[in-house]
């Protein structure tokens, strides 16, 4: 009992800081839903872990701690995949804009 | 202005001079040398100028795909009609340029390839000889041309064929990019023959071995 009363203030604290960055505009509303609703569903099975547990048999899995940690990895892989198509085109934009800058260069005269 | 000669070029201030002279030399006053500095650490740039060649720079290193890419923009800007690719680093034969632009004019092609599997190969490393195979066993299949030496940075490009060019690959997997594109765009190509010369110099600052796999990475998983 004491365990989930921990766990339930820190996910609290966590949807706090949420809350704090949309309203401070770091964030943008499709965003702070998505993890506002993943944070809710932690608290959620936080409170009823049987619900795992009830939803894996149903699949046809084990145990219910299997099935979120199988369903976590898939979701960090994906964020993953998203994270890693960001970071490309973050390295094409820093290298078009030091194209330009070296062409621009070019333009102005020279010291000498 | 007719040609234009480029070279990428990286921490390259203890051969740059020699390369630019051998190049001036063999293009004469029919054309240009341009050298793009990516991001040296050294004072590549400001040796290039002062040697008399046409210096750009990248603030920061983006790969020589990336210095290819924004010579070739250069170059467009400018109208020359014929591009070289041609390295830095002493291992290519600037003699070998005017055979280049001859056989792009002789035969009506929009680009020439250097392979040096057709040409001369001095002191290869048998490391460096297994990536290329690999590489060029890879390249054939994903690229569907018939090559010899596909990762040869040795070429030339009339303007418009370098004009249909969608480029992206900014490090080491844009040789197989540039072939991609010779393909997509039914560029008409040949291979001549040329040497590479792997000197002391050359080898130690070549790629390694498992530059094979970043070439994978890059293009499939990057995509």
């Amino acid at each position: 009992m004491l365990i989930k009363i921990i766990l339930l203030i820190i996910v609290a604290i966590i949807v706090l800081r949420l809350i704090f960055r949309f309203k401070g505009k770091d964030l943008d509303v499709l965003a702070f839903i998505s993890w506002l609703a993943i944070w809710v569903l932690a608290a959620v099975i936080v409170v009823f872990p049987e619900l795992t547990s009830f939803i894996a048999s149903r699949v046809g899995i084990g145990r219910g701690a299997d099935l979120v940690v199988y369903l976590s990895i898939i979701f960090i892989f994906y964020l993953l995949f998203r994270l890693l198509l960001r970071l490309e085109r973050i390295e094409k934009n820093i290298t078009q804009i030091t194209s330009h800058l070296a062409l621009k260069e070019k333009d102005s005269p020279h010291d000498r | 202005m007719e040609t234009l000669v480029i070279i990428p070029a990286k921490n390259e201030s203890q051969k740059i001079v020699e390369v630019i002279g051998e190049v001036k030399t063999a293009i004469g006053s029919a054309g240009d040398v341009l050298v793009v500095d990516d991001g040296s650490t050294d004072n590549t740039f400001e040796v290039a100028r002062l040697a008399g060649a046409i210096t750009l720079r990248h603030l920061i290193n983006r790969g020589q795909g990336a210095a290819l890419r924004t010579g070739i923009s250069y170059a467009l800007k400018q109208n020359y009609n014929q591009v070289v690719f041609f390295d830095a680093d002493g291992q290519m034969r600037a003699e070998e340029i005017p055979l280049m632009l001859e056989r792009l004019k002789a035969g009506d092609l929009q680009v020439v390839l250097g392979s040096r599997f057709l040409g001369k190969i001095v002191d290869m490393p048998l490391s460096k000889l297994i990536t290329l195979k690999l590489a060029l066993l890879f390249t054939r299949l994903t690229s569907g041309l018939k090559l010899t030496d596909t990762h040869n940075g040795f070429q030339a490009w009339t303007r418009v064929a370098l004009q249909k060019l969608a480029l992206r690959q900014d490090r080491q997997a844009y040789a197989s990019e540039l072939l991609s594109e010779i393909k997509k765009n039914n560029l008409r190509y040949q291979e001549l023959p040329v040497t590479i010369i792997y000197s002391d110099y050359s080898k130690q600052k070549g790629q390694s071995i498992f530059n094979a796999f970043n070439i994978v990475w890059d293009l499939f998983i990057k995509r």
